[in-house]
């Protein structure tokens, strides 16, 4: 990052990747509101850190992986909040409810919410970004046989919510 | 026989040279194997599309602000900058100023772009001997003598979280209703609430307890308690013990 050419240059960048980021961040975060938060706390990481960017590696798994260690910070503190912290979350509620209804109505995103978190992100890594499995292993930090098998399983699963015919056809 | 995760791989085009001919080869001899592959590569298809519906969307203006090195939804207050006037300057070419060891500081200030709109909410906040905001009067108090947990309909300010920072200093968040409705953080220097970050809320209209926690959770105060803060915030015994000690650093 020696230029200010370079530096505007990926933060445009970084705008037009926004709208992948924010269908990422729904698929970690189910509240939308919240899910852009998590993304603008990636964003503004992501910037303070440019120098940590490698121009070899892409740009998307290296914004995705920001957002998922933005996420899992983000979990800690409010756990830590939550002991202390206001009671006062009642509008996240009706946000969580109705995200709920919205969810019954698409069958691919229901049935991708429903996967266990490991499985749900292997698959939107993959299926729903297209990052190959390297990238996708890289932004989860797992070993690639991690990865695979946590595909595999979320696949197998999506099948049978999806009403695809099943594993083993005969 | 082939295991189903590298059927996988393949439909997903990640397999090597060599397993790809092997699956191939597998495909012509066995139909199953040929039509399980396919599935591989329809529930792909399939998932290609999940939740895209939210690409479709506006992108909200604080993100865009975000990606270009600016935070300007709130109106955040750049403490650094919190002289009026300065507020319209550059604020990628601010960022780019930065010094890697500034970094830690800057995340604290907030991410602001300025002095936005601050009117001044007269008594509770004003501008410090050294430039900076200082919490006053009604706020000073609060800050002071307020515990977490209280919830008097009386009270000028509600307390949110307390915590040690880093550098030593206690460190509080407060928000603010009414007219001036805001929320900040504020640490603890020398004998006074030195205000080190500030977000104002949305303008009226929105509901008041969900704009509360809305602007107390803000990003750039999140941001900044999670960049300052050191362990655990203070439960009730330890606000207690940290008023009594007038809030001054333990050693």
């Amino acid at each position: 990052m020696s230029t200010n050419e370079s530096v505007e240059n990926i933060q445009e960048q970084i705008v037009a990747l926004l709208p992948r980021l924010r269908r990422f961040a729904r698929n970690l975060v189910r509240n939308p509101h919240d899910a852009d938060d998590v993304v603008q706390i990636a964003v503004e990481r992501a910037l303070l850190r440019l120098d940590q960017w490698r121009s070899d590696a892409r740009l998307d798994s290296w914004l995705f992986k920001i957002l998922r260690n933005a996420w899992i910070d983000e979990v800690r503190a409010r756990g830590r909040r939550a002991k202390i912290f206001m009671p006062e979350e009642a509008g996240e509620q009706v946000g969580e409810a109705l995200m709920e209804r919205e969810i019954d109505r698409l069958s691919t995103e229901a049935a991708l919410a429903r996967l266990p978190e490991d499985q749900r992100l292997a698959v939107g890594l993959v299926l729903v970004e297209g990052l190959s499995y390297k990238d996708a292993a890289d932004v989860l930090e797992v070993p690639i046989g991690t990865l695979t098998s946590r595909l595999a399983r979320g696949r197998e699963a999506l099948q049978g919510m999806l009403r695809l015919p099943q594993g083993d056809p005969s | 026989m082939i295991s189903d995760e590298t059927l996988m791989a393949y439909a997903d085009g990640e397999a090597d040279a060599e397993s790809r001919s092997q699956v191939e080869a597998a495909m012509r001899e066995d139909p199953k194997i040929a039509a399980r592959v396919e599935q591989h590569r329809a529930l792909h298809e399939l998932m290609r599309g999940a939740g895209s519906s939210v690409l479709d969307e506006p992108v909200p203006e604080r993100l865009i602000a975000a990606a270009r090195g600016r935070t300007l939804n709130a109106g955040v207050v750049d403490l650094s900058r919190a002289k009026g006037g300065r507020a319209a300057r550059n604020a990628a070419a601010r960022w780019r100023g930065w010094q890697p060891a500034a970094m830690a500081a800057s995340l604290l200030l907030g991410l602001g772009v300025g002095y936005l709109g601050w009117h001044g909410s007269g008594a509770l906040i004003r501008t410090g001997s050294g430039g900076g905001l200082v919490a006053a009067a009604g706020l000073a108090d609060t800050l002071s003598s307020q515990l977490s947990d209280d919830r008097s309909p009386a009270r000028v300010a509600t307390t949110g979280v307390s915590f040690r920072a880093k550098t030593g200093e206690y460190c509080r968040t407060f928000t603010l209703a009414g007219a001036d409705a805001s929320s900040g953080l504020a640490c603890h220097e020398g004998n006074g609430w030195k205000i080190k970050v500030l977000v104002q809320s949305a303008p009226e209209g929105s509901g008041t307890n969900f704009r509360t926690a809305a602007s107390e959770l803000s990003p750039a105060i999140r941001a900044a308690i999670d960049g300052a803060i050191e362990g655990e915030p203070l439960d009730h015994a330890g606000e207690v013990a940290a008023r009594q000690a007038g809030w001054a650093p333990p050693h």
